[in-house]
């Protein structure tokens, strides 16, 4: 049951043509762009900000719009061409469906990549030069964390994009799935509150008594996970000028892992149903 | 299938088959779709799948293909058993969905392409394809903007991709205006000539009637008959009718007709008179019309239509 990589490769190319000739390719790399430019002007004060500073206040920003953008692209990719019967064609082609969905996977996850590398690699570049300063070694990682992120939701739309028969549906489904990892972090504070913990352990800047399983909300959701990988990447333990003490198996290695498997679990579910799928 | 008509299965080879079903079977939750469906294709022809809508024809075909994985039972592609592993079968095969759709944001010739590169075949025929369906003037627009006939014809260039030798097309006329419903037809006659063994299904029985050697009558999942329409005729007893002008009958039938051997039924209508008869009587019922006095200004013989055939056999499957 070997895979062939020339259908694979087509649809992938098509995916890709499809979205850059819906602008969306252009749209993204111009958001990524302003939106890093406008970070490092925040946390420099009026002037370009260092990188650690900029992608501090950029990641929080960024761990929500790029969730948005790989739910946008994936959401009806499955059942959005099963509605209308685009896909009845590709299916009835000699092709395999795990093929099909691959190309698919692997060309929408080059439209994140390719404007993620674009729009931060750009704005990268002049904030080094301008600023003289470069640190470039978390920039990297906070751009690869990016690119992580996008594929982690979008693994996640493509999952129930396989599972679910209409577009309407699945895209009702990519609301949820965004907001449970704005809502978890809530979720964990209130069971903090809840068990005779106050916030101001963290207003104070005293973490050391807020119990480990608070942290655990960072593999809960995939958005604080990706944010305090992007500030631990930077070296940056500092919390609204408080140092963090963080339990020890929480870590950048620890983080990556998570959203690996936020990553590759759904896509594995995703290519069961698929295959199973009735279109 | 119950007490479904396989008339003529005797003189199938199994060589011959490149289409078959083996108790197919299709279960939607409480919906029985599709129910133990035995059809088999022969190479060359033009199999006509009719039934009414919702009679389970695109579910069939969707099975066929392989869209829909069966509840029980299976489907073969040249005697293979349809699976998704098997992708080499399939490129055998041009296809037509019942509803047909593309990427909106390509144009017809990126599209063409696009399944160019799916089915491994040369891009260099795709001008050809569009002009043969009459799409070459609108080769650069978005097919988004498409209405749904132009969208049709542009999956049956798709079918015609790579050159299969087998075609199932759903409904390859639904959504066509007249002009257009005439050159999908002689498309279909055309690529049976080269050799293509065409599965189409339709509800529209003349349509049948007029492109298929054999016909398959589905209802309610069932296979309710798969022959020739003329021996499913016969076996449903549906004569060639003797169809006649004679001025002056006034809603009278004259009984003597009936004394004639051979004759079935005499119906009038006014001036008319329809005679169910023998072809070999048909003579000595013109005959003895004129020797009664009667003058015949207008006569032509009623072959039986798939439609009559049709109408019956679904009769006869409500009353059992």
């Amino acid at each position: 049951m070997l895979l062939n990589p020339r259908p694979i490769y087509t649809i992938a190319k098509k995916e890709f043509a499809d979205n850059a000739r819906n602008k969306w390719i252009l749209a993204l790399v111009s958001i990524f762009l302003v939106l890093v430019i406008a970070a490092s002007f925040m946390a420099g004060g009026g002037k370009l900000g260092e990188m650690g500073l900029t992608v501090t206040t950029l990641s929080s920003i960024s761990a929500m719009l790029i969730p948005i953008i790989a739910i946008m692209l994936g959401y009806a990719t499955i059942s959005g061409e099963a509605e209308s019967g685009a896909l009845s064609v590709v299916l009835a082609s000699p092709v395999r469906r795990v093929e099909v969905l691959l190309g698919k996977y692997l060309g929408l996850a080059s439209v994140i990549c390719f404007s993620v590398l674009m729009g931060f690699g750009t704005s990268g570049i002049i904030i080094a030069v301008m600023t003289g300063e470069a640190q470039w070694g978390g920039y990297l990682a906070f751009m690869l964390l990016s690119m992580l992120l996008g594929l982690l939701y979008l693994s996640l739309s493509i999952c129930f994009s396989s599972v679910l028969k209409r577009r309407v549906t699945s895209l009702a489904a990519g609301v949820v799935i965004f907001f449970w990892g704005m809502i978890i972090g809530m979720i964990v504070i209130g069971l903090y509150m809840a068990t005779g913990g106050s916030l101001n352990e963290f207003i104070m800047g005293d973490t050391s008594s807020i119990p480990e399983w608070v942290w655990f909300e960072m593999f809960l959701s995939p958005q604080d996970g990706s944010s305090a990988a992007a500030m631990l990447a930077f070296g940056e333990t500092e919390f609204m000028g408080y140092d963090l003490d963080l339990p020890p198996w929480l870590n950048l290695g620890t983080l990556v892992l998570v959203q690996l498997l936020w990553t590759i679990v759904p896509l594995t579910l995703a290519f069961i149903w698929f295959q199973k799928r009735d279109v | 299938m119950g007490q479904g008509i396989c008339v003529g299965e005797h003189d199938m080879q199994e060589s011959n088959v490149v289409i078959e079903t083996r108790d197919l079977t299709k279960r939607f939750k409480d919906v029985l779709a599709v129910d133990a469906l035995n059809m088999k294709v022969r190479k060359g022809e033009i199999y006509g799948f009719l039934g009414p809508n919702g009679a389970g024809k695109s579910t069939t075909i969707k099975m066929i293909i392989g869209l829909l994985r069966p509840t029980a039972g299976q489907a073969f592609i040249n005697g293979s058993p349809v699976s998704d592993g098997r992708v080499e079968l399939r490129k055998d095969i041009g296809f037509l969905p019942e509803r047909i759709s593309f990427y909106d944001n390509l144009t017809p010739v990126q599209t063409l392409n696009f399944f160019c590169e799916l089915r491994r075949a040369d891009q260099s025929i795709v001008p050809s394809l569009l002009k043969e369906v009459g799409l070459d003037d609108v080769a650069h627009r978005k097919v988004g903007t498409f209405s749904k006939g132009m969208t049709q014809l542009l999956g049956v260039a798709q079918a015609m991709i790579g050159k299969p030798s087998i075609y199932i097309l759903d409904e390859p006329t639904g959504g066509l205006d007249a002009r257009w419903v005439k050159v999908v037809r002689d498309k279909i006659r055309a690529l049976n000539e080269q050799g293509a063994t065409i599965i189409f299904s339709s509800h529209i029985l003349s349509e049948v009637q007029m492109l298929c050697h054999r016909v398959a009558i589905i209802d309610k999942g069932r296979l309710v008959a798969e022959d020739t329409i003329e021996n499913i005729s016969s076996h449903l007893n549906i004569r060639p009718r003797l169809w006649m002008h004679i001025p002056g009958l006034n809603d009278k039938a004259p009984l003597w007709l009936n004394e004639i051997e051979g004759v079935e039924a005499v119906a009038v209508k006014g001036d008319t008179m329809t005679v169910t008869c023998d072809g070999a009587v048909r003579l000595a019922v013109m005959t003895t019309i004129r020797e009664k006095g009667l003058k015949i200004q207008d006569f032509r013989t009623v072959e039986p239509s798939l439609e009559e055939a049709f109408v019956k056999l679904l009769s006869v499957e409500e009353g059992s």
